[in-house]
């Protein structure tokens, strides 16, 4: 690390950057794609994306692109008019019913501003977000009246449906009862195609309606969040591959062009619980925003012993050997040629976390990891260890592996019972991560550090008064806020210093690191400065703990 | 660590919600989670247990698998090989009957050596109940019969006729002369640790 990583006020050179290679958690030996998703979507926002090139983009290992065709930001004015004007047609038409619980109107219907102008805090709509956590943990939002205003008022909503408008899932309610509601944002949809533009947002009645248009899939985010498109897209995104690790694309597309009415809730059954938690995860999971991965701290020796013991029992076609306790990676093992991206492992600790069953028996399943390839399945060996909190996934091509990988696991829990790596990990996961107060920055409250090379990220545990739902939840809008700011395609800032009602908040992009730090609310712009530059000494310092930079390979 | 392998392959195959991981866990673990919700098994899960039969012991591999469409086109998977299918339906679902027959076509057609048993499962909502039973125990006694399939009507939640179920495919397994005189192939070790579901077969 450069001894004065210069001041990031936007005014300097760009030189005076960390050096690159040189900032905490970087590594020359990444284990994960590194590409952003974030900025990637960003770029295909901006550029022609035929939708012929969207299975390439998704097995070939880059993020699927948005699908629509370009829409610059003079169009997307376009856009906003027609949708309007189709929005006076459905007025008229008997499907106002269903529009209205939406609460679109004439008036009110502009495209959104790219950022929101001078907010001072982030709103709190908290105890909305209380409900939807106890709600997401059975399905019951089923059976949710979706007249009501409860159901209105819930902050995100999330649909998916077919091409030909067939409802297929709703975050809330019954998607049955939608189908009207489905069928007015698929003529929305294809009305706009029609008119060679692509329908991307509109904001209309105080929400944010944000469109991803993936063949056969469509997918709609009803928001009352400021979340920005980009973001609202991303997480679409997210949706989206959680369907085809269940599908693959190519089961999906098969099923869907041979019958274009079918109803792919009869395929998706029982995975309406990994949607849901999927989408909580993303509300409070920083992972999502920055597409990348949280490694468990733990001391670097006990990790090479861990890392040697998976390497030790490798077998033939074994790709990669994923190590996971408490939403957190310990280690990751993985064939030479193949690198896993940070969107594929977000759904195999989706899939951890939405599943008890798994902690019953050693299961073997088929999982597709659409960046990895989408086309097909890859089979797991999931198996908690010796009733532990660690989580072993062994994935593999071949799907008649199973002993051979059970095998293969014994082997594995037997050398790491042996260096007591177990413990460790158990230990580990109770010490609930480290403490903001290590860092030794009185003012400091909670940081979130990303190492880009390594698509990496950490953070301190939350503390009072972030452990309450509601504070934890504020404290997250306000990561997204500054993360959006920071990353406007229009006018993308490197540093930015946000100051609210209650803290202020650091947002610094480089091109090696993204940092975010929350102080009190009096700090100012050159103390956050000073304090983030002995933040990253710090970090450098821990790197070894708290990243995985020496990943192990078979 | 005792070493020792799997001789028996047995495998669950049933509509979802039918009751095959609650039959397994009853067998294997001995406990029925009635309050906690239902969750469905993906993919499959693996356990084995020793049994004793006419003094024999014979290590069973249990695959419970998951009852949705989903997972149809990869079921052979599991049940390739298996010398014994529990065929569940629900006595509450008439529905889940259909998809038991079903699963015995599949079975008849794909694995001749494995043996039928089908399982009429939540026993104990019928048993006080009758109105809401939806398969009539003598229609599948005829169905079974043409088979030659065994019949068993369980609960988890009671354990009733569960034991009897598994002691049975033991039973017949260890009686068929196919399975004893075959030359024991390369012995493959299987490591039963504390919980009997790590295992190890030849299949
Ligand atoms: N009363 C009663 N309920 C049962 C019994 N067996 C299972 N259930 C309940 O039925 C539901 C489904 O049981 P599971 O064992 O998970 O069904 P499954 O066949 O494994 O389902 P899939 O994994 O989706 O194929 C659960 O809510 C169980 O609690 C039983 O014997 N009696
Ligand atoms: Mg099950």
């Amino acid at each position: 690390m450069a001894d004065s990583p210069g001041r990031p006020d936007g005014t300097d050179d760009e030189d005076q950057d960390v050096l690159i290679g040189e900032e905490p958690g970087a590594s020359v030996h990444p284990m994960l794609a590194t590409e952003d998703s974030y900025e990637e979507l960003d770029y295909d926002l901006n550029i022609e994306a035929p939708i012929t090139e969207q299975r390439e983009r998704l097995a070939s290992g880059t993020i699927a692109s948005i699908v629509e065709e370009h829409t610059g930001p003079a169009s997307a004015e376009e856009v906003g008019t027609e949708a309007t004007e189709l929005e006076n047609d459905v007025e008229r038409s008997s499907l106002e019913g269903d529009l209205s619980n939406l609460q679109i109107s004439e008036e009110v219907t502009q495209r959104r501003a790219d950022t929101v102008p001078d907010r001072q805090d982030v709103p709190n709509d908290t105890d909305e977000e209380v409900l939807q956590n106890r709600e997401a943990g059975q399905r019951e939002i089923k059976d949710e009246d979706i007249h009501s205003s409860v159901w209105r008022d819930h902050k995100k909503h999330v649909f998916i449906l077919s091409e030909a408008g067939k409802p297929i899932y709703s975050r809330y309610g019954n998607e049955d009862k939608l189908v009207s509601l489905m069928g007015v944002m698929q003529a929305l949809i294809s009305f706009v195609q029609d008119g060679k533009n692509n329908l991307r947002s509109i904001v209309a009645g105080g929400r944010t309606f944000v469109f991803l248009v993936r063949p056969p899939l469509i997918l709609v985010a009803v928001c009352r969040t400021h979340e920005s498109q980009q973001q609202l897209l991303l997480q679409l995104t997210y949706v989206y591959n959680q369907v085809l690790s269940v599908l693959t694309y190519s089961q999906l597309s098969r099923v869907l062009e041979t019958r274009k009415n079918y109803d792919l809730r009869r395929l998706l059954g029982g995975t309406e619980k990994f949607l849901d938690n999927l989408l909580n995860l993303i509300d409070q999971d920083p992972s999502f925003l920055l597409t990348a991965v949280r490694c468990l701290p733990l001391d670097s020796t006990v990790r090479d012993t861990i890392g040697h013991s998976i390497q030790s029992a490798k077998i033939k076609d074994l790709v990669f050997a994923i190590l996971i306790a408490d939403n957190q990676l310990v280690t990751l093992c993985r064939m030479k040629k193949y690198i896993l991206h940070p969107a594929d492992l977000h759904l195999v600790f989706n899939l951890l976390n939405a599943s008890t069953s798994f902690q019953a028996a050693d299961s073997w399943i088929p999982i597709c990891l659409p960046k990895f390839d989408s086309a097909g399945f890859l089979h797991a060996h999931i198996s908690y260890l010796d009733n532990s909190k660690a989580c072993l996934l062994l994935l593999t091509v071949d799907k008649m592996m199973f002993f051979e990988l059970a095998k293969c696991k014994e082997k594995i829990v037997e050398k790491l019972k042996k260096h007591h790596c177990i413990e460790a990990i158990n230990r580990a996961v109770a010490g609930g991560g480290y403490r903001c107060l290590e860092v030794g920055i009185s003012d400091l409250r909670h940081f979130i550090y990303k190492s880009k090379s390594t698509a990496q990220f950490t953070a301190p545990e939350l503390e009072a008064p972030y452990r309450e739902k509601e504070e934890r939840a504020r404290l997250f809008n306000m990561y997204q806020y500054v993360h959006q700011r920071v990353h406007n395609a229009a006018r993308p800032l490197k540093i930015m210093f946000h100051v609210g009602s209650r803290e202020a908040m650091l947002g610094w992009v480089t091109t090696g690191f993204e940092l975010y730090a929350v102080f009190g609310p009096l700090a100012t712009k050159q103390v956050a400065i000073l304090a983030v530059n002995k933040l990253l000494k710090w970090i450098k310092k821990e790197e070894y703990r708290l990243f995985i930079l020496d990943p192990p390979e078979f | 660590m005792s070493g020792s392998r799997v001789d028996l392959k047995v495998v669950l195959l049933g509509k979802e919600y039918g009751g095959k991981t609650s039959l397994v866990e009853r067998y294997l673990h001995d406990r029925f989670h009635g309050d906690v919700p239902y969750q469905n098994t993906i993919g499959a899960a693996f356990g084995a247990k020793k049994i004793e039969v006419d003094s024999r012991t014979v290590t069973m591999g249990i695959w419970d698998t998951a009852g949705s469409e989903r997972y149809e086109a990869m079921s052979r998977i599991y049940y390739r090989g298996a010398k014994a299918a529990i065929v569940c339906y629900d006595l509450t679902d008439g529905t889940s009957f259909d998809r038991a027959k079903f699963w015995v076509e599949e079975l008849k057609r794909n694995e001749e050596f494995c043996k039928i048993y089908l399982s009429g499962n939540k026993f104990d909502l019928v048993e006080n109940d009758k109105s809401r039973r939806q398969v009539d125990y003598h229609s599948v006694t005829d169905y079974a019969e043409e088979l030659k399939a065994e019949v068993f009507e369980t609960s988890s939640k009671t354990g009733h006729q569960i034991k009897e179920l598994f002691f049975k495919i033991a039973q017949d397994y260890v009686k068929e002369p196919r399975n004893n005189d075959a030359a024991p192939e390369v012995p493959k070790t299987l490591n039963l640790t504390d919980k009997p579901k790590k295992a190890d077969c030849a299949c």
